[in-house]
């Protein structure tokens, strides 16, 4: 039905359609939430606040600080901590990864530590963070690098494990060294694969950093969120839990977009396969 | 042996000697190859044919110095030829072309890893690219090509780096008819004009017979040599399209006699 109608309005691209889908799913959820609460008045303001008071309370912590930042402060101070997190998981678990895979003695030295470590909860290193980093975006960021690590390790070398021999044989019978070997084959076939890897790793990173913030810090998003607890302000919460979930989506959009940039060959792939 | 061709005297350009290959545990494991010895002349075209499994693509890689023989050398020159390298080249039966790569770093990823600079490298990649027939396609990644494409690119990536010898496995089983025969053509052409020393492999017997001097056929697996045939070198039917040649009695007889070797050793398993 909804196919028709949208079919009849010009919308005929599965794109488009994708995108409508999108926009029809999203609205109605904010109709509904209207209905129930401005509306109807089935639910009391205290149990769920109706947009209008969240869209104040928005604009309020947007122009006057809320436990001493503005929103745009608490944004911040929440994507240092998770972009460094994340940085450092990156750049110390994807050469972990592609070592796992290119050089198997390694792997069965050091994976059964990875493994005992792998089963630890993120948030079991918050007491150990505050202890040793104290107030600093140190403390949430070991939190976000001890959650996006394993993704990046373990994609990593999946996708070294999955380059074909064939073309390994082919760099070596024209000359290149192991180095060369996994800088101009190895490592580009694994690409595909490593994104993934950062696709998780970004989105496991983003939810511990979250919860770190509930635990520890006098400022972040995770924060905000508490503090809309202590004062009974529902809509606070409500303006923290949006900010975080529509940062979310942004940023994994952003890095599925840049795909395709920063791997042109995969270009015709993708569109084979949308 | 028919003897057509005179006994050459001269060391050859590459040699297999007593070649054997276990895959597993010897004894236990898998033969694939056992006591082969092969040799290429120099600008010789050699065709290895055998039912498929029967160990010719071992060979190869063996050849090439990608695996080691569990018995037996290869030599170059009469000298151990060691590990793999550009005096080598090879053409492999899926292209491996690598893929994050355009046609041209593609090319010229064998002048980059042996320190070639960088106006020798333009030079010899135009040249291929125009040997090829690959000049509108410079930019494009492998994924964007044809299958016939794609071989004419791994083709060009192994001519471009002047090798002493070429090494080809099966390099247009995966590729429809009507590409192969134009294929099969330019590398007909190609040995012609400029005398490479080719060691091919291939299940195809029309293919051995166009193309080679000399087709060595193999037993099934264990892999041993079953027969070498000698083939005319400078008859007219070679110069032409494989059609025309295939019409040809000499070419009818021979093909005749090697698919006698290769059946018995299929209906024979």
């Amino acid at each position: 039905m909804i196919e028709r109608w949208l079919e009849e309005i010009g919308v005929t691209s599965n794109r488009a359609k994708a995108k409508a889908y999108g926009a029809i799913s999203l609205s109605s959820l904010l109709l509904l939430w209207i209905l129930a609460t401005s509306v109807l008045e089935w639910i009391e303001p205290r149990v769920l606040p109706s947009p209008a008071q969240v869209l104040r309370q928005f604009f309020w912590i947007l122009t006057e600080p809320f436990s001493g930042l503005r929103l745009p402060g608490h944004v911040w101070v929440s994507l240092e901590r998770w972009g460094w997190g994340v940085f450092f998981a990156m750049i110390i678990g994807i050469p972990i990864g592609v070592f796992f895979a290119w050089a198997p003695w390694f792997k069965t030295f050091a994976n059964p530590v990875f493994e005992l470590l792998h089963f630890i909860p993120p948030f079991a290193y918050i007491p150990l963070a505050v202890l040793w980093f104290g107030a600093s975006t140190a403390t949430q960021a070991m939190v976000v690098f001890v959650a996006a690590f394993p993704s990046f390790v373990i994609n990593s070398q999946l996708g070294v494990s999955q380059v074909e021999k064939i073309h390994v044989d082919a760099a070596r019978v024209f000359g290149a060294g192991q180095f060369a070997t996994l800088r101009r084959v190895v490592i580009p076939a694994a690409a595909p694969s490593i994104y993934t890897g950062l696709r998780i790793a970004i989105s496991n990173g983003w939810m511990a950093l979250v919860g770190a913030e509930l635990v520890v810090g006098k400022v972040g998003l995770g924060f905000m969120i508490s503090q809309g607890q202590e004062n009974a302000s529902v809509a606070t919460i409500f303006v923290g839990v949006i900010t975080i979930g529509c940062l979310g989506v942004t940023i994994d959009t952003i890095i599925q977009r840049s795909e395709s940039r920063i791997l042109p060959w995969r270009k015709n792939v993708m569109v084979n396969q949308g | 042996m028919t003897g057509q061709t005179p006994a050459n005297t001269a060391p050859p350009k590459l040699e297999l000697r007593k070649i054997t290959k276990w895959f597993g545990s010897e004894g236990a494991g898998v033969c694939a190859v056992d006591d082969c010895s092969l040799e290429v002349q120099k600008g010789e075209f050699v065709c290895v044919v055998g039912p498929s499994g029967c160990g010719k693509s071992t060979l190869m890689t063996i050849g090439a110095g990608l695996e080691a023989p569990t018995e037996g050398g290869v030599f170059v020159d009469s000298r151990p030829a060691g590990p793999p390298g550009p005096t080598r080249s090879v053409v492999f039966q899926k292209f491996a072309l690598f893929p994050s790569e355009t046609v041209e770093q593609n090319i010229k990823f064998g002048l980059q890893m042996t320190g070639v600079s960088a106006r020798e490298q333009e030079s010899r990649l135009s040249e291929q690219l125009r040997i090829m027939g690959l000049e509108g396609f410079r930019k494009a990644y492998p994924n964007e090509l044809s299958g016939g494409m794609q071989q004419r690119v791994a083709i060009a990536r192994a001519l471009v780096m002047r090798p002493e010898i070429l090494l080809m496995d099966e390099p247009f089983g995966a590729l429809d008819a009507q590409t192969r025969t134009i294929l099969q053509e330019e590398v007909q052409r190609l040995h012609r004009e400029k005398h490479y020393t080719v060691l091919f492999i291939t299940h195809s017997v029309e293919e051995a017979v166009y193309l080679g001097d000399r087709v060595v056929v193999m037993t099934k697996r264990p892999g041993q040599i079953k027969k070498v045939i000698h083939l005319p070198r400078d008859v007219v039917w070679k110069t032409g399209d494989i059609e025309r040649a295939a019409e040809h009695p000499e070419f009818i007889e021979f093909r005749r006699e090697i698919w006698g070797l290769v059946r018995e050793e299929i209906v024979g398993a």
